[in-house]
């Protein structure tokens, strides 16, 4: 039982950052591979501020998520810059440019000892300690983010960023500055994989840079093109496979070691697969 | 001791590798137009192949080295013609395939942990025992020197060969036009497969002169490749010359940057690099 709740925990998270990044991907066509930096942010933010300053739980959250913010708009700004290939690369770079920060600013982060002990989340005198709890919480935070994502995607904000994303000159010359959109659906992008990381780092309780390289900003990609770009539920649906799927793997029986990087090979051969037989996905209502 | 003439002769040698990298990507990246991140792996597979055949099986250098190039180089031509040609020909996105290329990077990468553990190993037998030779004040091994001779015959090779023969002169063509090529008779999917091999035989190349150097470790390939691509990138892509000037400035701006700091931040300063490029000069230094 325990098992299954920390499967549900972990769908959560990932469910989350599947939404976030599907704002940006599959929403608005900008290939960002550096997704899992914001997911750091949030969770360096809580741990950081949780264990040297006993803050409430809910209060980092807020504060990650800001940071995110102003982080994703400097990042956003210059990567507004690029177009398809280079976009992508410049992502890539951006990432690897946190996950230095991340590693080496140690008289914050601590580097690659990571930040043990951090706290369960309460409010008003009651801690989620138990998982069951937490579980509770982070499908709270799953719907919520569910929630304003498909707001997003109804609104006429929404159907701005699908025009981008089909075409942008097209949209432009309407007369709408596609700037000022692309910067708030990377930034909100941002804030909201944030989130996502706040929740990893107080339900691990333990969080060092390896988390949050490149490679799992891959598996984030993953995630939303399995689903189906553009589309929110395909989004959540990526995560429920791409996180059941090596739990199978460790059922049939491989030692862990082995077990972990047959989980990197599925991934690699899935996006394979996917582009070669299905580039929309399961659900999807954009090809790349 | 004075630190600087070890400085250059650190950076010279690190420009030697990317020169190698740059030319391989630069060849598939001119001909074929989108960015194969495959190509990483493949460095990997060739420095996991010599240590197969020359320190499992103990076979000599002389046939596990060219060995371990054609392995390279096979398999990137099956990558091209299994996953990249059918994507190719029903004219897919340049983000279907650079998913694609994650995907095949992603997969390839875990096989190779698979087989030989994801721990660092030396390919050389005689660790610790090289000829050593001292240059105006700087240290350089004797493996050192070879990949820097390695690095300049292979990139006069290459001029050489796209300059004068009919293999080369199509193969220009091809980049420059791949559907007038086609017209004029040029078989573009043999010569196209032909330039994946030569490309990803250099990757193997850099590969195992790095395992030499250094050593070879699984997740080797991405850190290589993207120091290839932004060489590549700075010096003006799709040129030959340009790449070698780019993977020079950047062995040097790499080595110098980390004077007074940790060499952690050697691959934040690289994209930092790129970044600027991609925004002040996004052709590069040298125009093709």
């Amino acid at each position: 039982m325990e098992y299954l709740i920390h499967i549900a925990i972990l769908i959560c998270i990932y469910g989350i950052l599947g939404l976030s990044l599907n704002l940006i991907v599959g929403v608005t066509g900008l290939l960002s591979v550096t997704q899992a930096a914001f997911y750091g942010m949030g969770a360096y933010a809580t741990a950081i501020l949780l264990t040297t300053t006993g803050m409430n739980f809910f209060v980092s959250v807020i504060l990650g998520m800001i940071i995110s913010g102003v982080v994703s708009l400097l990042i956003g700004f210059v990567l507004s810059k690029f177009k398809d290939d280079y976009y992508a690369l410049g992502s890539f770079g951006f990432n690897i440019i946190v996950y230095s920060i991340f590693l080496n600013w140690q008289s914050l982060t601590r580097g690659p000892l990571g930040i043990p002990g951090i706290p369960r989340p309460s409010l008003f005198g009651f801690t989620f300690s138990e998982n069951i709890w937490f579980l509770l919480l982070s499908a709270l935070a799953l719907l919520l983010v569910y929630g304003v994502s498909q707001y997003i995607v109804k609104s006429s904000f929404g159907r701005v960023l699908k025009a981008i994303r089909e075409d942008e000159d097209a949209i432009r010359v309407f007369g709408y500055n596609t700037l000022f959109y692309k910067l708030a659906i990377f930034v909100i992008g941002a804030m909201l994989a944030s989130i996502a990381g706040s929740l990893f780092a107080s339900y691990i309780t333990f969080i060092d840079p390896s988390t949050f390289t490149l490679n799992e900003s891959i598996f984030l990609l993953a995630i939303i093109i399995m689903g189906g770009l553009a589309n929110n539920k395909g989004a959540v649906l990526g995560a429920v496979i791409l996180i059941l799927l090596p739990e199978i793997l460790r059922f049939v029986g491989f030692p862990s070691d082995i077990a972990a990087q047959m989980r990197q090979v599925s991934y690699g051969v899935i996006l394979i697969l996917l582009m070669l037989y299905r580039p929309q996905g399961l659900v999807g209502e954009y090809k790349l | 001791m004075d630190i600087v003439p070890q400085l250059i002769v650190n950076s010279i040698i690190a420009g030697a590798i990317y020169t190698m990298v740059a030319l391989g990507f630069n060849l598939i990246y001119g001909t074929a137009k989108f960015f194969d991140l495959g190509y990483g792996a493949l460095a990997a597979v060739g420095g996991y192949a010599v240590f197969y055949f020359y320190k499992t099986l103990g076979l000599s250098l002389w046939i596990a080295i060219p060995l371990g190039m054609v392995i390279a180089g096979l398999i990137g031509f099956f990558i091209y013609r299994s996953i990249y040609a059918p994507l190719r020909e029903r004219k897919s996105s340049s983000m279907v395939l650079l998913v694609a290329a994650l995907g095949a990077f992603t997969a390839l990468q875990s096989v190779l942990a698979i087989l030989f553990t994801s721990q660092f190993q030396t390919l050389s037998r005689s660790a610790g025992d090289e000829r050593v030779f001292e240059i105006a004040g700087g240290v350089i091994t004797q493996v050192q020197l070879i990949i820097l001779i390695t690095g300049l015959v292979l990139m006069f090779a290459m001029a050489l060969t796209l300059k004068y023969t009919m293999f080369g002169k199509a193969v220009k063509a091809v980049g420059d036009d791949e559907e007038v090529s086609k017209i004029v008779g040029i078989n573009t999917r043999s010569i196209i497969g032909k330039v994946f091999f030569i490309g990803s035989a250099i990757a193997g190349l850099a590969g195992i002169l790095v395992g030499f150097d250094t050593g070879i470790e699984p997740t080797m390939g991405l850190s290589l490749l993207l120091k290839g691509v932004i060489a590549s990138i700075i010096g003006g892509i799709g040129n030959i010359y340009g790449g070698v000037l780019g993977a020079f400035l950047l062995g040097f701006v790499e080595n110098f940057g980390i004077w007074k700091i940790s060499g952690e931040w050697k691959d934040a300063i690289a994209f930092g690099v790129l970044i600027i490029f991609l925004l002040v000069r996004p052709q590069g230094i040298l125009k093709k």
